[in-house]
């Protein structure tokens, strides 16, 4: 239990051996079966989700009822919903499971105890802020500058499994399209390959 | 010539293992005194003392993993080790040679037990150490020297005392093969029982020496034994070392680079930005491609 947290903050974020077993000892873990929702719209989050094994996803629905999908955190992603953790609104959105999966939770005061441990969590923990940031103003440009095409290869370049785990009609909705320019845009690429 | 004085005697501390297959004692910057500062241009060294690592079909090791702004310096006692990074480079380093890495701007390794000594299995006995790069040189591009014993220069000591090995730097006009980007001296004290060496240094060089093997007397006036490092004051050059019995000694010696320090895990750069920098060329490839 817990051991892709502790690969992850071994070899990816470079805490020191001495500091693992004391970041490790203030994390929990959480089983979720596939379905299973983990945060509501109107609810504050109180927690942040590293994927050891499965899939999550961030989503809104609007008044439709269509569902609008804002991330999916494969393994070794991180999700939560920032807004709602760090300023304590609550949340417009839902987070959900989209397969079993295995996660290690925390919290905000986590992050700043870490912190304190450990230089290279708070180091690696500002550079996960910033490529956060940098990575929604690559989204916003997309969604309003660039065809459905170049979403579609934008997105299979940051998550290339996520095609095949996750319904069509999912993929769509993250890329604001329709299921059928998305199927438009599929065919496309397969005859000029 | 002025005596150079003993700062302090400092014990290995408990071994903790990097990867599985280096069972190392952390003296800088662990140890008390011997922070990234204390003994700059010198910013780490683990001390893998002698450990029988029994047989074994997988060789034991650490995976792939990053460096970028400063070098590694493997120097083997007993046992040998198998390397390669992502430039291509790549070899085995066996007992008495040496391993120079320059990583600057950024390189991947991995480090294993070469395959027929896991097999064998045997005594295993190494240091490693990180040599900052000045500012100007840690983007430079990756290089790698390796040294093989029969290439280190070596002094005959006088009245049979025994030997030097001079891998950086210099010994009484004898000089090492390692290129180095600010003045370091690195060398192995091969001394006989009851033989002496001396040595000087300019003041300012951060000095220290680890007892690898054997004990010795330091300054005629300080017994320190096997496994032990001791660290010198910066208040004079020469200071001597007398086998009690045969012993080797590893002495180091260099000039602070005086350079801000900013270090996160296999990076170590001069400011925050940089070693931001740092991550994220690593999560973007910038580093090359090496398979586990």
């Amino acid at each position: 239990m817990k051991e892709g947290f502790y690969h992850y903050l071994r070899d990816r974020v470079f805490v020191r051996s001495a500091h693992l077993a004391e970041i490790l000892k203030m994390v929990s873990v959480k089983k979720v079966k596939k379905n299973e929702m983990l945060l509501m719209r109107g609810l504050i989050c109180r927690n942040v989700f590293f994927v050891e094994k499965g899939l999550l996803r961030l989503y809104a629905i609007d008044e439709s009822g269509k569902e609008h999908i804002i991330q999916f955190a494969p393994e070794n992603w991180f999700l939560s919903e920032r807004a709602s953790l760090y300023f304590g609104n609550p949340s417009e959105y839902f987070i959900d499971a989209l397969e079993d999966s295995s996660l290690v939770v925390f919290d905000q005061e986590f992050i700043e105890r870490a912190s304190d441990i450990s230089v290279e969590f708070r180091n690696y923990n500002e550079y996960l802020l910033q490529n956060h940031i940098r990575h929604l103003q690559n989204r916003i440009h997309s969604l309003i500058g660039a065809d459905a095409k170049s979403r579609y290869l934008k997105f299979i370049d940051l998550y290339p499994e996520i095609v095949q785990r996750v319904p069509q009609w999912m993929v769509a909705s993250y890329l604001g399209i329709t299921p059928e320019s998305l199927s438009r845009v599929r065919r496309d690429i397969a005859l000029f390959k | 010539m002025k005596t150079r004085s003993i700062e302090v005697v400092v014990p290995p501390r408990e071994p903790h293992y990097v990867g599985d297959g280096f069972r190392v004692h952390n003296f800088i910057p662990g140890a008390y005194r011997l922070d990234m500062k204390r003994m700059d241009p010198f910013i780490m060294l683990d001390y893998n003392s002698r450990f029988y690592f029994p047989p074994t079909d997988k060789p034991r090791g650490v995976s792939v993993h990053p460096h970028r702004g400063f070098e590694t310096v493997t120097v083997a006692y007993k046992g040998r080790v198998a390397h390669h990074d992502s430039t291509g480079g790549g070899g085995v380093i066996g007992e008495g040679d040496v391993q120079w890495m320059t990583a600057a701007s950024g390189i991947l390794h991995k480090e294993y037990h070469e395959e027929q000594f896991s097999r064998e299995g045997g005594d295993f006995q190494m240091v490693q150490l990180w040599v900052n790069l000045p500012a100007k040189f840690k983007m430079s591009p990756p290089k790698y020297q390796g040294i093989p014993n029969e290439d280190i220069a070596k002094v005959s000591l006088d009245n049979d005392a025994g030997l030097i090995e001079v891998i950086a730097g210099d010994y009484n006009g004898t000089t090492g093969s390692a290129q180095t980007f600010s003045p370091v001296h690195m060398m192995n004290s091969k001394l006989k029982e009851g033989g002496v060496a001396k040595f000087s240094f300019p003041s300012d060089h951060n000095t220290g020496i680890l007892v690898i093997e054997g004990s010795v007397v330091v300054n005629q006036s300080e017994s320190v034994p096997t496994d032990h490092f001791v660290l010198f004051e910066n208040d004079g050059t020469d200071f001597s070392l007398e086998a009690r019995e045969d012993s080797v000694v590893l002495v180091l010696s260099g000039k602070p680079l005086n350079e801000p320090i900013a270090a996160h895990g296999p990076f170590v750069m001069n400011t925050h930005q940089e070693i931001v920098q740092a991550i994220n060329d690593f999560h973007t490839g910038k580093f090359g491609y090496l398979e586990e």
